[in-house]
């Protein structure tokens, strides 16, 4: 193991590194029943660091897990986690470093969309199996390569479908007339948004307001006032967190009470949300969501009571990033008993046929890890200060509750 | 004089240095065999990078004493157009994509050109803050222009399939350091040319530059030109290597501010100071945040690292070595007054 | 054009809080002719000291300025008697990267302390609005704009209305002759950091209440606040509020006719044909700048 400060003390950085490493063998599978290293870049400082942690809650718990059960296929499990500092040179570095130095078993993705790109074509370059539960925007399918699984019950840009066909089924006296959108221009969210405004048009909804906002702005006034001057019936918002609270408390500010509003992220975070806005002022407020605390998919309970005790909080409070990071393990898990194997290549080639049970539902993936045949992604609405599963009907504990009640 | 050499070569030094470069050129040639594994030769590659980046800075930033916060605006251009050319060329990937690095250098020197004729109407503070605006300015188009370069969404640049395992990093690493060496030799180059002596002369005192006929205009721009052609040629081979550009990664003020921070901590102003600050900065960094990154304090060690090096040797490396060295020489030859660095010579002659 | 007209009192209501970050960071610069790049952590340290006495006392944003602007006045000396003032050489560009060290630091400090987590200043009237002209305007852009106003007037009247006032004066025009007449240059540089950091905490409040930050948030306000100082002109506090006031306006009306992605563009477009004409910036003194 190379230590960096002796380096800089050594003064002569380029050479050590180059002495300090003498094999040159890319990491195969280890012996059998050998304890294994999972290797996870995750953004712990920089732009992205917020959700990390769950992320690593998630990977945390199903390693326990596994491990409680006496290994993945009798391999003991250690999580390795580095920092990528929010940026590509980083990323770049530390998953060659995690298989070509630290001979990591496997790899899990990171949490940020934008790095999963770059990190998977160094997984790929080096026959890794690349689960990831954050990247899924169009561009990582558009790369083409076998070797990345998106662990998610849709790819990112169907998140809304069900929303829009929730609208489109109502009543057409009730259906709303207009529509008001705005979006981060971030990967994650815009195809979201984009998909959502061309289904709804094509179903006779008219754009009151389409617009596009820099996902580094900080201060979302000027913009949420313009979706309020629209008078849309409905307002569809591509929004991380801190937006979709800044638009709630616009929106109210200015008593601008659409029939429906949705927004990609922020509702889904449980009490976080409920305290920055008030929790008087979430109900009816919807979010899709591809997994609840409540819901009854393979091996859901398990996770939410383990999950609660380990960290505490209530279930309410589990965050989507958690899960779908277990929901990454579980895959992983159920490929390795399928191809009696943990080699990336056996894993791949399993991963790429049949169908895994997940906390967030059943899955499989296509060619190029583009989940499929998934339940899709549901429709989440706050009521009664809880957020729930109101579409479809199959899964919906409560009927959707439209329009909107007026703000409090 | 302004341009001489700040130190007292003798022929025991030369020596003593022309050997040092052997063994330098010698591990920077042989790396890729010394250590295979893509482990080292991808630090590799992004230190011989900021070896080049800083070098190139440098030849603007140190040399006229103009600091360029902005670089990356540099740096992502040259990114950028190098993968726009190699998309809509749709030229296959492998070694041929290497031909249009220096096209995307000479696309991002005409940039430059525009850019300086601006930003070098003004002077210190403000000059330093222009540049930062500029480098916003373009990354506000790559994200804004979506048609052309993909928005935030990203530009997807196609990459040798053929290049596995650990040989990927081999021919990006010897592009790097062919750059390296490039810049190097361009910097050492006009530190001893007369074009050189001008540039030191405008950084000592830009108005007596002028007044005894440094045509000052002209030489800063050609040195800020020069600065950026050559940044802009390894941003080209830093987007063909890891394949995947978003303009706040490619015009990322971080890889500007690294830039100069390697120079300073090297020595600025001098030829081998950058290349040494990128040599111990560079790795450091990237092992630093993949082995403490996870403890969440590495923000606050860097910043302390950082702070220590600045007020220690606020002259950077190089040139606090090189006094040191001296002083020993003196005091061991006999009691003489310390020669100090061209500036504190010049200022000193200057009433 | 109604739009038009509330993007433009909106943007004159945030470009309060701008003009009052970018004063303390104006007059630091005017003093001491250092860039201090960490005025945009300083600022997200202000916001976090009030968040964490809301959070542990209840304590209302505005209310909890009496306890961190002199907290934060007292840490703005020290910061200049620690690492600006032993910098004797090169102290423009060293100070550029001294100062880029300390915003580092404060944001692995608040990053350790507070996690990388969005959060907001919160006020149990922060919903409140009232109608004007047909459309609303929230209580706390009021306020935040009043207090802002309030610190900038009394800044002003510190500095040509008092005696320190005239010092600080002396030794933005001159260093070496306001030494010469018997100004200690080397007091009134630690003093005029200090109040600089001590607006920050004020603008830190303001922002705070108006934004959602986390500790990464200063990398943004930074390049937005050295781009106003370059448009009033370094070291004009006139320059600093005249140059705020256009970067918001532009950019909401921006926003409203064009498009939000084009916002700052807008701005920088400015700047550029600015500095073209005027290379000293809107207010600025062309002077010498090597002292």
């Amino acid at each position: 193991m190379r230590k960096p400060l002796s380096m800089i003390a050594a003064g002569f950085a380029l050479v050590l590194s180059a002495c300090g490493t003498s094999s040159n063998t890319a990491g195969g599978s280890p012996a059998p029943a050998a304890p294994i290293t999972i290797g996870v870049s995750l953004s712990l400082s920089g732009d992205f660091s917020g959700d990390g942690k769950a992320l690593q809650q998630g990977y945390d718990l199903w390693a326990q897990d596994i491990n409680a059960k006496g290994g993945l296929l009798g391999h003991r499990v250690t999580m390795k986690y580095v920092d990528d500092a929010s940026s590509t040179q980083q990323v770049v570095t530390n998953y060659q470093t995690l298989i070509t130095q630290d001979k990591v078993a496997l790899v899990f993705g990171p949490f940020s969309s934008l790095l999963t790109i770059p990190a998977s074509t160094v997984t790929d370059r080096y026959g890794y199996a690349f689960p990831e539960p954050a990247g899924g925007g169009p561009k990582v399918f558009a790369q083409g390569l076998h070797s990345i699984f998106f662990v998610q019950p849709a790819a990112v840009e169907d998140n809304l479908v069900s929303y829009t066909k929730f609208l489109l089924s109502l009543p057409s006296d009730q259906r709303p007339k207009t529509a008001a959108y705005a979006t981060e221009d971030d990967p994650f969210t815009q195809p979201q948004i984009d998909k959502a405004k061309s289904l709804l048009e094509a179903g006779g909804i008219t754009t009151a307001s389409y617009k596009v906002y820099p996902a580094e702005a900080t201060s979302w006034d000027a913009l949420a006032l313009q979706v309020v001057n629209s008078k849309a019936d409905v307002a569809i918002l591509g929004t991380q967190e801190p937006d979709a609270v800044a638009f709630v408390k616009v929106f109210q500010q200015q008593h601008y009470n659409p029939k429906s509003i949705i927004e990609t992220t922020g509702p889904d975070q449980g009490k976080d949300f409920a305290d920055k806005v008030g929790a008087n002022n979430t109900e009816g407020i919807m979010v899709p969501a591809g997994w609840t605390s409540s819901a009854k998919a393979y091996g859901n309970e398990k996770f939410t009571i383990e999950f609660v005790a380990k960290y505490g909080g209530a279930f309410g409070d589990i965050s989507a990033d958690a899960a779908e990071a277990y929901s990454v393990g579980q895959v992983v898990e159920q490929a390795a008993q399928k191809a009696n194997s943990i080699d990336n290549k056996a894993l791949i080639t399993a991963l790429h046929s049949g169908t895994y049970q997940t906390i967030q539902g059943p899955m499989s993936f296509d060619s190029v890890g583009k989940p499929q045949g998934g339940v899709g992604v549901y429709l989440e609405q706050w009521q009664g200060a809880q957020a729930i599963f109101v579409y479809p009907s199959s899964v919906a504990a409560a009927k959707p509750e439209y329009p909107k009640p007026n703000w409090p | 004089m302004s341009g001489a050499r700040t130190f007292a070569i003798t022929p025991g030094r030369a020596t003593l240095k022309r050997l040092a470069l052997l063994v330098v050129a010698i591990i920077a040639l042989l790396l890729p065999v010394i250590a295979p594994d893509s482990a080292t030769t991808g630090i590799a590659v992004f230190t011989v990078m900021y070896v080049g980046l800083a070098s190139a800075w440098n030849i603007m930033g140190g040399y006229t004493g103009y600091i360029s916060l902005g670089h990356a605006a540099f740096f992502g251009f040259g990114a950028y157009s190098f993968g726009l050319m190699l998309n809509y060329l749709n030229m296959a990937p492998g070694y041929l994509p290497f031909v249009l690095v220096p096209v995307a250098g000479l696309l991002t020197a005409a940039l430059a050109i525009g850019i300086g004729w601006v930003a070098l109407r003004t002077r210190a503070a403000t000059f330093v803050i222009v540049t930062i605006a500029f480098m916003f300015m373009l990354q506000l188009l790559g994200e804004n222009l979506v048609k052309l370069t993909g928005g935030g969404a990203g530009l997807a640049l196609s990459y040798s399939h053929e290049w596995g395992g650990d040989f990927f990093n081999i021919p990006y690493y010897y592009a790097m350091l062919a750059l390296a060496v490039l810049t190097v030799g361009v910097s050492w180059w006009i530190r001893r040319s007369k074009f050189g002596l001008g540039l030191l002369a405008i950084r000592d005192d830009e108005d007596k530059a002028l007044a005894v006929g440094v045509p000052t205009r002209s030489f800063k721009l050609t040195a800020f030109v020069i600065s950026a052609l050559l940044v802009g040629m390894i941003g080209a081979v830093y987007a063909y290597y890891v394949t995947y550009l978003y303009p706040q990664f490619a015009f990322d003020p971080l890889i500007g501010i690294s830039m100069v921070l390697m120079a300073f901590l090297g020595g600025l102003g001098t030829v081998s100071g950058p290349v040494i600050g990128a040599l111990l900065l560079e790795p450091a960094q990237l092992e630093f945040a993949y082995h403490f990154g996870a403890s969440r304090l590495y923000l606050v060690f860097y910043s302390a690292v950082f702070l220590v090096v600045i007020l220690l040797m606020p002259r950077g490396i190089v040139p606090s070595v090189t006094d040191l060295v001296q002083r020993r020489r003196r005091s061991a030859a006999g009691p003489t007054t310390p020669t100090r660095g061209s500036r504190e010579a010049v200022k000193a002659a200057s009433p | 054009m109604t739009l038009v007209l509330e993007a433009a009192v909106l943007g004159i209501l945030t470009g309060g809080v701008y003009a009052l970050m970018a004063s303390g960071l104006t007059l630091i610069f005017g003093v001491m002719r250092i860039i201090n790049v960490g005025h945009g952590a300083l600022v997200v340290l202000g916001a976090y000291l009030s968040f964490a006495l809301f959070r542990s006392l209840h304590m209302d944003p505005f209310l909890s300025l009496v306890v961190t602007m002199p907290a934060m006045f007292a840490l703005g000396v020290v910061l200049q008697l620690v690492f600006i003032r032993p910098l004797k050489t090169d102290r423009e560009a060293l100070s550029v990267l001294v100062t880029y060290a300390l915003a580092l630091g404060i944001e692995g400090v608040l990053g350790y302390v507070f996690t990388t987590n969005f959060v907001e200043l919160r006020a149990w009237y922060e919903n409140a609005s009232f109608g004007i002209f047909g459309f609303h305007i929230t209580w706390v852009y009021v306020f935040g704009f009043a207090l802002c106003l309030l610190i900038l007037g009394a800044l002003f009247l510190m500095l040509y209305r008092t005696s320190f006032g005239g010092a600080i004066r002396a030794t933005m025009l001159n260093r070496t002759a306001a030494q010469l007449i018997g100004v200690d240059v080397d007091r009134v540089a630690a003093i005029a950091f200090g109040i600089g950091v001590a607006t920050a905490a004020a603008g830190g409040v303001v922002f705070g209440i108006t934004n959602a930050f986390n500790p990464g948030s200063h990398y943004d306000l930074i390049s937005r606040l050295l781009t106003i100082i370059v448009l009033g002109g370094l070291g004009s506090l006139r320059g600093a509020v005249i140059a705020a006031l256009i970067m918001l306006v532009s950019e909401d009306i921006t926003q409203v006719l064009i498009s939000p992605v084009w916002a700052n563009f807008v701005f920088f477009v400015i700047l550029v044909v600015i500095l073209i004409a005027r290379p000293q910036g809107l207010y600025g003194v062309r002077v010498r700048d090597r002292i």
